[in-house]
């Protein structure tokens, strides 16, 4: 069940399916309690967030984020994150207001984003690095209880269509060509 | 192993040449300093020197690349640079963050140090910010890195190269060219496992016949960020040194190889490398080793 409902891979531990909180850690070491249903670290703006996207909407009981640590540097991915929930992305694929260098979503659509904004809260505690008040905003989600969002979403990566199919098969690309001794060119030429 | 019919550009940095055909010029190797915590000096010098030395015996060029993750790093490792980089050797600065790149270029410029600077790195991401200060204080030679989120294939980065992908206003070689960096590395963009790694190996043929620039990339970053080599501890190290191969087996120019640590094991395995491509190249393509060739030196 549980590699149903997180189908994407990446750096993370599940602990309660039925949680309603994802946490999200950046820059520190925090282990938050077992009631979440997913916590691990995001590294990478574009990647690394579609990587929770996913994750996080193939389970309909997690209804909120919890972001916290120190942002990482150059990449600011924690709070891209939290600009994608805020404002989705734009027509080049690129999350509209983030502060990240790269921070693009080029493998999930469009109606994945539209789940991840409905479905999830953030909690931004960008710059808490103290468990207890994580811990505490982590414990005001739950409290909450908030009902299931509905039926998993299983988000498809989407893979890019090849342009130029080719017959060739020992061709090393198909803008090249080799000849038997390895003397490359451009194909055509 | 492979020549290409395209004309190699060959570049000179404070006498390092890179780029050409195949088994001319030994594979430039770039190992990089200060990626976490404080920047330790000391331990730098000592892998500075050690790093320099293996290159001397092996015959590959080594570039030390300068992590500079916070704005208070910039001017102790500007000074390090300045007093403990040899006179004539280049050197590279790695930076995520914007406007730490514009300061570090800004003191680079003061000090003097341009002319030796290889820019790690322009890509999609650049800001108006980084291109003034890029304008202001260009350095000798810069790193373009190939990555498109949009396509990770080798199709994908010609396509950031060439016209940007919508993503720039530009393509990235036309933006270098046209704030003044004549020198340009082509970084193929080595992406996590799972996620057409492969592809920054199979660029390096694609993009050195498309355009001649020197190309390489950061191929121990796929290793590095490998979960499934939790499980074979010890191998960890071997295999990440060890995947650097690819890139002269590909044609390629630079690795980026990760920490300078990595020096003692990545120059000899590089040498070898190397040497088994220039003996085919040689007696097939008649690419004569250059004599600072790994070939040169360990026979």
């Amino acid at each position: 069940m549980e590699n149903e409902y997180y189908p994407w891979g990446g750096e993370f531990t599940a602990c309660s399916p039925n949680g309603c909180v994802a946490v999200v850690i950046l820059n520190i070491d925090y282990t938050p309690i077992e009631k979440v249903a997913i916590y691990g670290p995001l590294k990478t703006e574009n990647i690394g967030v579609e990587k929770i996207v996913a994750n996080v909407i193939s389970n309909p009981h997690i209804r909120y984020i919890v972001v916290c640590g120190d942002d990482i540097r150059g990449h600011r991915s924690g709070s891209s994150l939290i600009a994608l929930n805020k404002n989705g992305i734009d027509e080049q694929h690129r999350i509209i207001d983030a502060p990240g260098a790269i921070p693009y979503i080029e493998n999930l659509n469009d109606e994945a984003i539209e789940r991840f904004q409905k479905q999830i809260e953030v909690v931004n505690l960008i710059g808490i690095n103290n468990k207890n008040d994580i811990d505490k905003a982590i414990d005001d989600c739950i409290v909450k209880s908030p009902p299931s969002f509905g039926k998993p979403y299983i988000a498809i990566r989407i893979t890019p269509e090849a342009t130029i199919l080719l017959d060739d098969k020992r061709a090393l690309h198909s803008k090249i060509v080799m000849n038997y001794m390895g003397k490359i060119k451009k194909r055509g030429k | 192993m492979f020549s290409f019919a395209k004309e190699q550009e060959i570049f000179d940095i404070s006498g390092i040449k890179i780029g050409g055909q195949p088994g001319l010029y030994p594979t430039v190797l770039v190992g990089g300093l200060f990626f976490k915590g404080e920047p330790d000096f000391d331990t730098g010098k000592k892998q500075l020197q050690n790093m320099l030395d293996i290159s001397k015996k092996t015959g590959n060029p080594a570039v030390p690349d300068f992590f500079i993750r916070k704005e208070e790093y910039i001017e102790d490792i500007t000074n390090f640079i300045e007093s403990i980089v040899p006179k004539s050797h280049p050197f590279s600065i790695d930076i995520i963050e914007p406007s730490l790149k514009v300061k570090t270029l800004e003191y680079l410029d003061e000090k003097n140090l341009l002319s030796r600077a290889i820019y790690n790195s322009i890509h999609v991401g650049i800001k108006d910010e980084e291109r003034e200060a890029l304008r202001k204080h260009t350095p000798e030679m810069a790193i373009i890195v190939a990555f498109n989120p949009k396509d990770k294939s080798p199709d994908g980065k010609i396509e950031v190269l060439q016209n940007g992908a919508n993503l720039t206003d530009a393509g990235l070689l036309d933006i270098a060219k046209n704030l003044g960096i004549k020198k340009i590395l082509v970084d193929t963009a080595a992406m996590a496992p799972g996620d057409n790694s492969g592809a920054s190996i199979a660029a390096i043929p694609v993009i050195k016949e498309e355009y001649g620039f020197p190309t390489g990339c950061a191929i121990h970053n796929v290793v590095e960020k490998s979960k499934w080599l939790d499980d074979f501890k010890s191998a960890r190290n071997p295999v990440d040194a060890s995947s650097n191969i690819n890139i002269p087996l590909f044609g390629g120019d630079f690795a980026i190889f990760g920490s300078i640590a990595n020096a003692d094991i990545v120059f000899p395995i590089i040498a070898w490398q190397d040497i088994l491509i220039s003996e085919y190249t040689e007696t097939y393509f008649g690419i004569t080793p250059d004599d600072s060739h790994p070939r040169r030196k360990l026979f």
